[in-house]
């Protein structure tokens, strides 16, 4: 249709015949400049004012230039150890049973012959994905609530509990509820992909291995996994990678409480940043966060690569 | 293979029990207890939503006299119906524009070699391995340097940041699945570079289109930490925080927070429901090279 215009006029004549003429030459600055441009002034804006503040000391009145001020902060702050440890243990607690709760879910769609059936329940697992991040926390929050939640009223009439217990207001049981409600949300991701990997693998290695009296336990170690290990590193990175940075879960559940018990880095950095205007110091935190991540993504991105390779081969 | 390290009598015995561990009981039995775990919370908020502020006190599982109270309390009395609007606008504006600059930016990584190109593809990538709790800090300084604190604007640009790198890497992928052999039949029909884009590769590359602009949306709609760093004004603010805004009530009234939290559900549940492949798709799509 649009070809028999064009073949009129490959050379443009007149303004608009110029200008598309411009167009045609630079298609890659007209295509991509635009989002760059935009990613510019979005991002890297933002981000070398970072840099900058993370060197600003910001505590009092006005600024002060003082390189070392937020940094030596940092490493003297028993708080900020505290916000390290609560995020290892939420980011590696989300991690193991969003990974390991997808693969049963995976490996169990798989075996869902019929295409209808395997989709609803897709459809209906892939709901708490697309719930937004503090509605999954306030819900959780009213589920494990101490005197009026139902979790707790269904322990109880069922006789495993006695009394209400304070589910939010203990270190330890708080923390295994903003984990549990951080997985919720992150189980159907870890599904889809490992389910994607689980479908990509050719039925032949199946009836080889079936050929060679392969037990299932032998089937499922020497075909499935080896074929799945990219899709669990791809799951597992992307998981780990967003639940290491969960800001909205633990601050909607519990605001970070009791007592900085699940106060994760993200949390941690709001409650400076935003709440006491301590942009320095905030952004010191922030710069730290930003190289753990991209130090783990980065290597863990080449470990993958290689690891696909030797697949391939 | 080498011989195996148990009799046959063994062998059978063990394959019997796999067997069974792979029966479609078990299998159903799993998926039910996941779609259990996923939906009984969401269920709880429905029902708590059609309460009455004295069954939520009593602790009742149903409600004894159902009512829509607590809706009219959340969207009405507390004015949150504007942050629904607010919510459908921001998440429209932000789609429209990151799949607009997105899209020909990853067909171009896609297509053409350019002066570091690749360099320039990893600085996409970086940007949406970036955790965003890094710049909010800045950012809120941004927004209220120029104005923006409490506006639309302001969130609408966080989105873009947001997920733009994730759509040019989405469509990117998605442009590598066509032949190049298309562009280049077009152009010897005599189509312009632009033509060849918009009019013969584009709309074979619609389905993946279709799963970005899903997925834009629905990110959009969700998102929270940006949103409530830029506006917790009637004006501007989103629905997922005018739901959290409950939480700093004295006595919190549960059942208007869950009639809240349905209403920002409902969307995104209606979405998933009708595009579940697409989003399968798109979050798949993102991740192979």
């Amino acid at each position: 249709m649009a070809a028999e215009e064009v073949g009129q006029a490959p050379h443009g004549e007149g303004v608009v015949g110029q200008l598309s003429d411009w167009v045609n030459d630079h298609i890659r600055t007209v295509l991509l400049g635009p989002s760059l441009v935009a990613l510019f002034v979005v991002f890297i804006y933002p981000a070398v004012m970072l840099m900058w503040l993370s060197l600003q000391n910001t505590r009092g009145i006005g600024e002060t230039f003082e390189p070392a001020y937020n940094y030596g902060r940092i490493f003297s702050d028993p708080t900020f150890w505290n916000a390290v440890e609560k995020t290892l243990i939420y980011s590696t607690g989300s991690l193991v049973l969003s990974v390991g709760a997808g693969l049963a879910i995976a490996l169990a769609l798989n075996k869902v012959l019929s295409s209808r059936v395997r989709n609803t329940y897709s459809t209906l697992i892939l709901i708490s994905w697309a719930v937004p991040l503090s509605i999954v926390g306030v819900t959780w929050r009213w589920m494990f609530n101490g005197q009026l939640g139902v979790v707790n009223k269904v322990l109880i009439d069922l006789g495993l509990l006695e009394r209400s217990y304070s589910w939010l207001g203990n270190s330890l049981s708080a923390m295994l509820v903003v984990i549990l409600a951080d997985s919720w949300s992150r189980i159907p991701f870890a599904a889809v992909v490992l389910l994607a990997g689980l479908q990509s693998i050719p039925q032949e290695m199946y009836d080889a291995a079936k050929m060679d009296g392969a037990t299932t336990l032998q089937t499922f170690r020497h075909v499935t996994l080896p074929y799945l290990r990219p899709s669990f590193f791809v799951a597992g990175l992307i998981t780990w990678m967003f639940a290491f940075r969960a800001f909205a879960i633990p601050f909607s559940t519990t605001g970070g409480g009791p007592g900085g018990a699940t106060e994760t880095l993200a949390v941690y950095i709001h409650r400076f940043g935003i709440q006491l205007l301590d942009y320095g110091f905030a952004s010191a935190v922030s710069v730290f966060l930003v190289g753990v991540t991209l130090i783990v993504a980065t290597g863990y991105v080449y470990f993958i690569l290689e690891q696909i390779e030797e697949i391939e081969v | 293979m080498a011989g195996p390290a148990f009799t046959v009598e063994q062998y059978r015995r063990r394959q019997r029990l796999w067997n069974a561990l792979e029966s479609r009981y078990v299998v159903h039995l799993v998926l039910f207890l996941a779609v259990f775990f996923i939906v009984s919370p969401l269920i709880w908020q429905l029902v708590t939503s059609f309460k009455t502020q004295q069954a939520v006190l009593d602790l009742t599982y149903l409600p004894a006299e159902p009512t829509l109270a607590a809706y009219e309390r959340a969207l009405i009395d507390r004015g949150f119906w504007r942050a629904v609007v607010n919510s459908v606008l921001i998440a429209s504006a932000s789609t429209v524009i990151v799949m607009i600059l997105g899209t020909p930016a990853g067909y171009v990584f896609s297509r053409f070699r350019f002066p570091f190109d690749n360099a320039v593809f990893v600085f996409v990538l970086f940007t949406r391995l970036f955790p965003p709790i890094g710049l909010v800090t800045p950012y809120y300084r941004i927004v209220t340097t120029f104005g923006l604190l409490n506006t639309k604007t302001g969130i609408v640009i966080a989105n873009v940041y947001l997920w733009l790198p994730l759509v040019i890497y989405i469509m990117r992928n998605f442009f590598i699945t066509i032949p190049q052999a298309l562009d280049e039949a077009a152009r010897v029909d005599g189509c312009t570079k632009v033509q060849a884009f918009r009019y013969v590769v584009f709309p074979v590359v619609l389905p993946g289109f279709a799963a970005g602009t899903i997925l834009t949306f629905l990110y959009s709609w969700r998102e929270f930490l940006f949103a409530f760093t830029v506006s917790t004004d009637l004006n501007s603010m989103t629905i997922p925080v005018a739901t959290f805004l409950f939480v700093g009530d004295a006595g919190i009234d549960w059942a208007a927070m869950a009639a809240a939290a349905i209403v920002a559900v409902i969307p995104s549940a209606l979405v998933v429901i009708f595009f579940q492949r697409y989003i399968v798709v798109g979050l798949t799509g993102g991740l192979k090279g």
